[in-house]
């Protein structure tokens, strides 16, 4: 509709867009006298105090009207995401790829889950209660220190020969890596109905042997008792239960494909655009 | 067209014929390409460049001999095929079109387009770096290059379908019925399509034909020819066989290509076709006066600028401030990518293209047809009209305007629709005056027209006898049956070296044996052969006194710019002139002096009745009118009178000359606010004198102008930087037509030469229809204001969340899509229902904008639209967007620096406030419904903004909330768009909506309804202090 050409010389223009920021025949600064810019300066920032006011006061009562223990909707979370440690990503996603024989290429991952780990040892975990019930452990009431929920002890050594403490290398050097599993928090989620979820791993293609799998703890599962969550405010010393697996029977110099789920009611994995929904995919080469 | 033809008054005949025309391919092409040449301006005066022809000059045998014909016989068939060939068919080529590829690629790079191709581009340059680097999600910059393409491309067809269409309506209008030409070849006559004719054919023209192509006339019989659509002169010209002057124009021997034979037959040779014609010569010529941009277009122009302009300074500025935060290069381009689209109303060139569109079919519905849809606006900005005046404001046709008998003046009604006439008609005078007026007259009304209202019947005669026909048509009723009952028995028409028409008639009564002698004429003429005059039905001596009244009257007719006609009579004695008196109109075997002066009748093609109106519309509209013509300076001044055009107050240099009784030179032409300017005096005048003139007064008449001289005038208000409508018809107007800003042809009268130059066609001719064409355009000015404030606004709502993201590291507030399907989507009706606002006062009783100052997007409307508005609308938005965050889990303050991690893939366990942990994918899904909440909240938003701007000054009540009810179509549209995205398409992954909790709908509501008091508030404000400091700023 507009063409772009027009017809004034560059000099012209030059000499309007001058003139524009400083007339000398009106006193006019960008078109407006100083004083005028005064005025409309202060209109302006006038303008945005009360925006801003009226903004702040908006975003306050709002969080006025927010519930701190919960949020009040939890739709985008309905089943918990998966995650492994370590998480170390390479050009595919999650890749745990190392030489037995190099130290060097194998030592960030025990690096990673040492400090991973360092979260529950006992000293972190002394605050957290011990739980010996296979049950949901249901808190009605902040019976806790400064008003707060009890929180169930999840230590490292729960995870016995993956825990770090006794193999500080967790396998990786013998060539039957620990990983560690972790199911994303959810507050008021109660995995599993009534039975403990737990984590299964298989390798996506079965062309090798079986996976011959060490589950820690035993069976793999995440024990009832660390369910509910009741979110940061009422139990900021909660710690995700974790499942380390240690893969025994790894094909050398093969890349594997391996997929470990979380299964119980409740937990779904068949997400086509959620990856980690439930499940955790990675894949491993252990060379020799 | 066929009822229009039906309305055509008889002395129009000739008009019609231009509808008729003959070249029917390329019509379109025509039309629309007339604009697009480039050449500079050739000096009018070419216009009357001497012309190498000298066949008028030559005798018919030497004619014979040049062009290898035969008088007698013709070309021959094969003869004729071969020059034919050679010369091309007899017709005049369209000018040089730009191929329809180019007009559409034009669209595709026309005002935002190149923006949006950039940012097109720097989505498939970071698609491509980002597939080179395996990044998981570059396949949405594809996605986002192919929709912001497919949106360039999309605009771009419709807005050249949008033109395409206007050019159509033009082809339909001047749907043409092949000419016929009859030839004589091979010995034969023959009708061949006069496309076909070739030089030194031999063609028969008769009355009512349109001339085929310039011809030498061998032989003519009473041949007449209406030269207007060459000349604009619109009287009759005789043409015979005589080489009667030097110049070819003037010579009577040679008739031109498209004039219209009136009446007689004749027989010519064709000396020239085509192109080569005089016609064609000044058809290419006008096609090289260079069209000025027109003012929408300016403005458009003006407005795409600043878009651009913040456009490119704001992105440019958080490139800067993204590179400098350490963000990645290609991070960076993204948000510019996203900065550009949030900046550009994409939808808005094909919103204003639509609105012009619809003012444009409105006014066609008022008989405006507009060819150029940016003319729409121009018409509204005029701010001088130069209107010819035979024609648009007058009826063009002679009517009976005054009677003088029994020594007194009596007028007659003029006005269109005549049916009766109230003077006196009870004196014997009268009775007398009458049979003269119904016998001695040799029109007639064409049969077959028993239905017709009189004064819409076809008649056979000259403009004169027709006025006198009608006149008495609608006083006696059935002149034809008078004529019967007295027979007519002998007749001399009328001719100039006797200045009078004469005839003898049986009188009905059967008990009078004598005959009656009627004659009319000039009246001096006449009134040399009276001795007696007729005072109430009896006959007087014609004595000095009587003499001195007859001349009283005839200077007061004369002076009042009309045509006057004398009549007298004579009672042959019976007994000298018996039943068989052989009467011989060689010899005049009968008295032709001594006769009885009856009476006056003075005539004059009146002014239309609805022009007066019009014309003082335009005076309160700030428009100065001018009118030109070609007429006599008296005749045109008391037309200018009449209509109003020189106010009944104002006084030319002369008429104060006169009162005063001192010479011309003495008057302060200060003083006088009207002028007559007669074309002599204009032809010697200097640029600054035109200027000075121009200036000076208010009310302007220039007579006597040929149509060359209409450009003059018209680039002398063009230097006063005013916007000038012309009214032309003629194909000598047609520069003037192109030169004007706004050229407006006469869509009966006009010639195609005229359609062709023109922006805009009056289906009517009627002055009074640019009146109201004046009103919608402003009309369509205001709107369009409203229609992009409304549309600016939402951008700045679209731009911060991109300016937030980057500086305070949040989740994408609003996707790049979503602000497409905003800016495509729901605001597309309600920024068209927005043309459909009625105006908010009398948008006529304002003065016309000023083509430099009065802009369309102005500071104020800017400034009001980005930094008032559109940052309440941001803030609504972003309440809604936090509030979705911090009922899922995460609180502002936890948002704030976010961004990386949030936009992690591999980071699938980020916690929230409430310490859950989220995988990418959830995290993603909540970011659309951030996008879902902060589009419905500016679709809320926008509503508000929509009603807001349905006014710029009244207060909604005063507006009214029902009067325009396509707002209402607009705000159900917007809604239902959103609700539809929202909830039925909430489950497409590529459109990033999901479906929104209800009340999220509602969050913005407050600051919706706060945008509306807000703007009320300023309207108040606007409205009690007009000039203040308030009303500076914030009107708009």
């Amino acid at each position: 509709m507009a063409a772009l050409n027009e017809k004034k010389t560059c000099s012209q223009r030059m000499e309007n867009f001058n003139r524009f920021v400083w007339n000398p025949d009106t006193g006019q600064l960008m078109g407006r006298t100083l004083i005028n810019w005064v005025w409309i300066s202060l209109y302006y920032v006038a303008f945005y105090i009360v925006m801003t006011g009226l903004f702040s006061l908006a975003i306050y009562s709002l969080m006025r009207t927010i519930n701190p223990y919960t949020p009040d909707y939890q739709d985008r979370l309905k089943s918990p995401g998966v995650t492994l440690r370590p998480d170390v990503y390479g050009e595919g996603g999650l890749e745990i790829y190392y030489n037995v024989s190099d130290k060097k290429s194998w030592e960030k991952y025990v690096t990673t889950l040492h400090k991973f780990l360092s979260a529950y040892n006992t000293t972190v975990q002394h605050a957290n209660i011990n739980c010996t019930s296979e049950k949901y452990f249901f808190q009605k009431s902040f019976l806790g220190p400064n008003k707060t929920k009890y929180s169930c002890k999840f230590t490292s050594d729960m995870l016995e020969n993956c825990s770090g403490l006794e193999n500080s290398t967790f396998g990786f050097p013998e060539g039957k890596p620990c990983l560690i599993i972790k199911m994303n928090r959810i507050i008021n989620f109660l995995p599993g109905n009534g039975t403990a979820p737990r984590v299964s791993c298989t390798a996506q293609h079965d062309d090798f042997s079986p996976l011959e799998l060490q589950y820690y703890p035993v069976n793999g599962t995440f024990n009832l008792h660390y369910f509910p969550y009741y979110g940061k405010k009422a139990q900021p010393t909660y710690s995700n239960p974790l499942v380390a697996v240690k893969f025994l029977n790894i094909t050398r110099n093969a890349e594997v494909t391996v997929v470990c789920r979380v299964i119980g009611t409740g937990i779904t994995s068949d997400n086509p655009h959620d990856p980690y929904e439930g499940k955790v995919e990675f894949k491993m080469k252990i060379q020799d | 067209m066929g009822k229009k033809r039906s309305d055509i008054y008889s002395v129009e005949i000739h008009g019609t014929q231009d509808l008729e025309k003959t070249d029917k391919e390329d019509e379109e092409e025509k039309y629309k390409n007339l604009k697009g040449n480039k050449k500079k301006s050739k000096k009018t005066d070419d216009l009357k460049k001497e012309l190498d022809l000298d066949d008028h000059k030559l005798s018919k045998e030497e004619l014979e001999e040049k062009y290898t014909t035969s008088i007698s016989k013709g070309l021959t068939s094969a003869r004729a095929a071969e020059i034919l060939a050679r010369d091309g068919p007899n017709a005049l080529t369209p000018p040089k079109s730009t191929p329809e590829i180019i007009k559409f690629l034009k669209q595709m790079v026309g005002g935002f387009s190149i923006l949006l191709w950039v940012g097109a581009l720097l989505c498939w340059i970071a698609f491509g770096i980002q597939i080179a680097q395996g990044v998981a999600s570059a396949f949405d910059n594809l996605y986002l290059g192919v929709v912001l393409a497919l949106v360039v491309i999309l605009t771009g067809i419709f807005a050249y379908y949008q033109e395409a269409k206007s050019t159509n309506i033009m082809a339909s209008f001047s749907k043409m019925i092949p000419q016929q030409a009859l030839v004589i070849r091979d010995g034969e006559k023959k009708e061949v399509p006069a496309e076909q004719l070739v030089v030194g054919d031999m063609v028969e023209i008769k009355g009512g034909d349109r001339i085929p192509a310039d011809i030498r006339l061998i032989f003519a019989q009473g041949c007449k020819v209406d030269n207007s659509s060459l000349t604009g002169e619109s009287e009759p010209q005789s043409r015979s066989c005589d080489f009667t002057h030097e110049n070819p124009l003037e010579t009577k021997n040679i008739a031109f290509y498209s004039t219209t034979c009136l009446e007689g037959t004749a027989t010519g040779m064709v000396i020239s076709t085509g192109d080569h014609t005089i016609i064609g010569r000044i058809a290419s010529l006008a096609s090289g006066v260079g069209n000025e941009k027109t003012p929408i277009a300016i403005e458009i122009e003006h407005f795409v600028h600043i878009v651009a302009g913040v456009a490119v300074s704001i992105g440019v500025l958080f490139f800067i401030i993204a590179v400098s935060m350490k963000y990645k290069v290609l991070d960076s381009i993204i948000f510019l990518i996203g900065i550009i689209v949030a900046n550009v109303p994409e939808g808005l060139l094909a919103t204003v293209t639509v609105s012009l569109s619809l003012t444009a079919k409105r006014m066609a519905k008022k008989n405006c047809l507009v060819k150029n849809l940016e003319a729409v606006e121009t018409l509204g900005s005029t701010s001088i009209i130069c209107s010819d005046k035979t024609g648009t404001l007058t009826q063009n046709r002679m009517t009976v305007a005054h009677l003088w008998f029994d020594d007194q003046i009596y007028s007659a009604d003029t006005s269109e629709e005549q049916t009766t006439q109230s003077f006196d008609q009870s004196s014997q005078s009268w009775a007398a005056l009458s049979k003269i007026v119904t016998l001695c007259n040799r029109a007639e009304f064409k049969p077959g027209q028993e239905n017709v209202p009189i004064m819409k019947r076809v008649v056979v005669g000259d403009a004169s006898e027709t006025a006198l026909l009608k006149f008495a048509e609608v006083i006696l009723g059935d002149v034809m049956g008078i004529r019967k009952r007295n027979r007519k028995l002998a007749e001399i028409p009328f001719n100039s070296t006797n200045k009078f028409q004469l005839s003898i008639h049986e009188t009905e009564d059967p008990n009078d044996k004598r005959f009656l002698l009627v004659m009319k004429g000039a009246p001096e003429r006449i009134l040399e052969r009276c001795s007696t005059i007729m005072i109430n039905g009896e006959e007087q001596p014609l004595d000095r006194e009587r003499a001195e009244a007859f001349q009283t009257a005839y200077m007061e007719l004369g002076g009042l710019g009309e045509r006057v006609l004398g009549f007298c009579h004579l009672y042959l004695p019976e007994d000298e002139f018996p039943d068989t008196y052989p009467f011989d109109t060689d010899s005049m075997n009968f008295p032709t002096s001594n006769l009885c002066f009856v009476g006056l009748l003075s005539m004059i093609d009146p002014p239309r009745s609805t022009v007066p109106d019009a014309v003082s519309k335009c005076r309160s509209a700030g428009i100065k009118v001018i009118m030109v013509t070609g007429d006599h300076p008296i005749t045109a001044k008391a037309i200018a009178k009449s209509v109003g055009i020189i106010s009944a107050t104002s006084e030319t240099v002369e008429d104060i000359a006169k009162r005063l009784n001192i010479p011309v030179e003495q008057v302060n032409k200060q003083d006088a606010r009207a002028a007559v300017i007669n074309g002599m005096e204009l032809k010697d005048m200097t640029t600054e004198q035109l200027d000075e003139i121009l200036i000076n007064h208010s009310e302007i008449v220039f007579a006597r102008t040929s149509p060359q001289q209409k450009l003059i005038i018209v680039e002398g208000c063009q230097r006063q930087d005013a916007v000038v409508a012309v009214t032309g018809d003629g194909v000598n107007d047609s520069p003037a037509l192109k030169k004007a800003d706004i050229g407006i042809a006469m869509g009966i009268a006009g010639s195609d030469a005229a359609k062709n130059a023109a922006d805009m066609i009056l289906l009517d001719d009627n002055f009074a229809s640019i009146v109201t064409g004046v009103e919608e355009g402003r009309l369509i000015f205001d709107n369009l204001k409203k229609t992009i404030a409304y549309t600016l606004t939402k951008n700045i709502a679209e731009l911060c969340p991109f300016l937030i993201y980057i500086i305070a590291s949040i989740p994408l507030p609003i996707g790049t899509i979503t602000i497409l399907f905003i800016d495509l989507g729901t605001d597309i009706i309600p920024s068209v229902a927005l043309a459909y606002e009625k105006a908010e006062s009398d948008i006529m009783n304002r003065r016309p904008r000023h083509k430099k100052k009065d802009r369309l997007v102005n500071e104020q409307l800017a400034v009001y639209s980005y930094l008032q508005i559109g940052i309440l609308q941001s803030v609504g938005a972003f309440l809604a967007y936090f509030t979705v965050y911090a009922e899922q889990g995460w609180l502002p303050n936890t948002l704030l620096g976010l961004r990386v991690n949030w936009e992690d893939d591999y980071y699938n366990d980020i916690e929230d406030s409430y310490g859950q942990e989220w995988t990418r994918y959830q995290r993603t899904y909540l970011q659309w419904s951030g996008y879902t909440a902060f589009f419905v909240s500016i679709t809320i938003q926008q509503v508000a903004d929509l009603i807001i701007r349905k006014t710029r000054r009244n207060s909604l009540f005063q507006q009214g909330l029902l009067r325009n009810k396509v707002i209402w179509l607009g705000i159900f549209s917007q809604i239902a768009i959103a609700l539809i995205l929202c909830y039925g398409l909430g489950s497409v992954t590529a459109l990033n909506f999901t479906p929104l909790r209800v009340q999220y709908w509602f969050v913005a509501m407050p600051y919706a309804i706060l945008i509306w008091v807000y703007d009320e508030i300023r309207k108040l404000f606007i409205r009690q202090y007009p000039g203040s400091w308030w009303d500076k700023n914030m009107y708009y």
